[in-house]
């Protein structure tokens, strides 16, 4: 059983076809924003018209206030919206020379209860109504949208991101290791093997790329809280901005732990060859 | 003077030569040296500025590899030896002290010592034991845990020395030990080396200083990278 909710956008108005029944004084939904800007309260009577002047008004009784559905290509425009059932939209925004029941709709969107299932449904209605088209949300962005787009100019910012940290990673540590140069000198003079040396210093490294890798998430975490409490303060939606997934965490560890492993091993590299002796001739 | 039971050779080095390799052509910091250093022998070497001593010392204690000539460490071939070798022939045989110090700064004087044994694998309380007993032998017992920051330049040499016989060497290197020393404490340092030298292990020293030469029973005299003078008194 498939329990659907038919949404029609249609001249920045919203409706919801509901399948309980209509009451005398039709009602409608008011989104959230509109509600606290208007003062709008649930039962409160209100009039709506297609008209800018108000002509041909219709009263309507508020039946709750909703919040918008995030949508990310409408950022930055506050929601003032409301949803009606479907034949009281068709009778506001009918016009004279259109007959009941031949009005036009061009999209409507379904949500489905499982959304695994879109593919499938969408295929199914293909199938069974040849008259329209069916596809998935996703199937409907396409290749080369917005939202693609921006995904792979995240993509080079954080290629180019690790890059340079790598670049600067490398720099400190040279200087770190060379501040030890002294040491491993010392510890090579009294008879440790290079090789010792080395995986004492990857483990360290290990340690460090590992407590960097920690705290760089926890720092991810508390900044795709407060980026996203900012936006969503800033834009007034619950749209999400910043995710920090398990996988993004699992490749930035993936990332970060070896390259801090092979930045300390680089630049210990060097030095282990030639410090003992270099550091007894001082 | 030497007979059948004269002491056993530690150090044989024959024709031993250490050049580098420059861009105006090689450097010979040590040329042809035969040398043999026996079982509780007290060495010194001297010699003007950049006549080999150091590159010499290195060869003998095989933190470098000579050119060419031969170097029998304990009757076994060492010049020949990996740099892996070397390390560990360097950590379980031989002892060295430096000019200046090179404690590691974030160990304590306790832990400084431990660290060769801890290396070579010896067990920890065993290692903690010597080491208390080898600072006490060096006159810093009370010192054990304090760390190079918190001792004086003689105090960490003295530390140094408990170190370089944390492992039993039998032969001890040491480069200008009383260097970066005043008088007073340089004799204290050398008074201690004697001791060590008394007590049964070979050394050699390397020095400017006429006073800790004179403490050597044997004088070797560096010039262009040669021995020129051998005096055992
Ligand atoms: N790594 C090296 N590369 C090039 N030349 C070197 C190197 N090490 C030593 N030498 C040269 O070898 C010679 C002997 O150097 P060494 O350090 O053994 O002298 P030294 O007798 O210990 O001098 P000092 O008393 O000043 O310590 C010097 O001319 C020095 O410049
Ligand atoms: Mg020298």
């Amino acid at each position: 059983m498939k329990h659907l909710i038919f949404v029609i956008a249609l001249a920045g108005a919203f409706c919801g076809v509901w399948l309980h029944a209509q009451e005398s004084t039709p009602t409608i939904l008011v989104s959230r924003q509109l509600a606290a800007q208007e003062g709008l309260n649930v039962g409160d009577a209100v009039e709506l018209a297609t008209d800018e002047r108000g002509g041909k008004s219709v009263a309507f009784r508020i039946a709750g206030i909703y919040e918008p559905t995030p949508d990310p290509m409408r950022l930055g425009a506050v929601p003032r919206e409301v949803r009606l059932h479907l034949p009281d939209l068709l009778a506001l925004t009918r016009d004279e020379s259109t007959p009941e029941g031949t009005e036009h709709v061009e999209a409507i969107n379904v949500a489905l209860a499982n959304p695994e299932d879109a593919s499938a449904f969408a295929a199914e209605l293909n199938a069974k109504m040849p008259g329209i088209l069916a596809r998935t949300t996703s199937g409907a962005a396409g290749s080369g949208t917005t939202f693609v787009v921006l995904e792979r100019f995240h993509l080079a910012i954080a290629a180019v991101t690790i890059l340079a940290s790598t670049v600067f990673l490398l720099a400190l540590t040279i200087m770190l290791v060379d501040e030890r140069r002294e040491a491993v000198g010392m510890l090579r003079l009294i008879g440790l093997p290079a090789r010792r040396i080395l995986v004492q210093v990857l483990l360290e490294g290990l340690l460090i790329a590992s407590c960097g890798a920690v705290f760089g998430l926890v720092l991810a975490r508390g900044s795709e809280y407060l980026i996203n409490a900012f936006f969503q303060w800033r834009y007034d939606t619950a749209l999400v901005f910043v995710r920090v997934t398990p996988s993004v965490a699992a490749v930035c560890v993936a990332i970060a732990v070896p390259l801090g492993a092979v930045a300390t091993v680089a630049a210990s590299w060097a030095l282990l060859r030639r410090s003992g002796l270099r550091l007894a001739r001082r | 003077m030497r007979g059948n039971d004269a002491p056993e050779t530690i150090v044989e080095a024959k024709d031993l030569t250490r050049s580098f390799a420059m861009p105006a052509g090689p450097v010979f910091a040590v040329r042809d040296v035969t040398l043999s250093i026996r079982a509780g022998e007290h060495t010194a070497i001297t010699g003007p500025s950049g006549c080999g001593k150091s590159t010499l010392l290195h060869l003998l204690g095989c933190v470098d590899a000579p050119s060419s000539g031969t170097l029998m460490f304990e009757g076994k071939e060492a010049s020949t030896l990996s740099d892996r070798e070397r390390s560990l022939l360097r950590l379980r045989h031989i002892g060295f002290v430096f000019q200046r110090f090179f404690l590691l700064p974030m160990l304590t004087a306790a832990e400084n010592v431990e660290l060769p044994q801890a290396e070579a694998g010896v067990p920890r309380d065993e290692r903690r034991r010597r080491s208390l007993e080898l600072l006490d032998y060096v006159g810093l017992a009370s010192r054990a845990d304090h760390r190079p920051s918190q001792l004086s330049g003689g105090e960490m040499q003295r530390v140094a020395i408990a170190r370089a016989l944390s492992n039993r060497p039998r032969l001890l290197l040491a480069d200008e030990p009383t260097g970066e020393l005043d008088q007073a404490t340089g004799e204290h340092v050398a008074a201690l080396l004697d001791r060590v030298n008394a007590d049964g292990t070979a050394m050699v020293i390397v020095t400017h200083d006429p006073a800790l030469a004179v403490r050597a029973r044997r004088v070797l005299t560096m010039r262009d990278g040669r021995i020129t003078e051998d005096v055992s008194r």
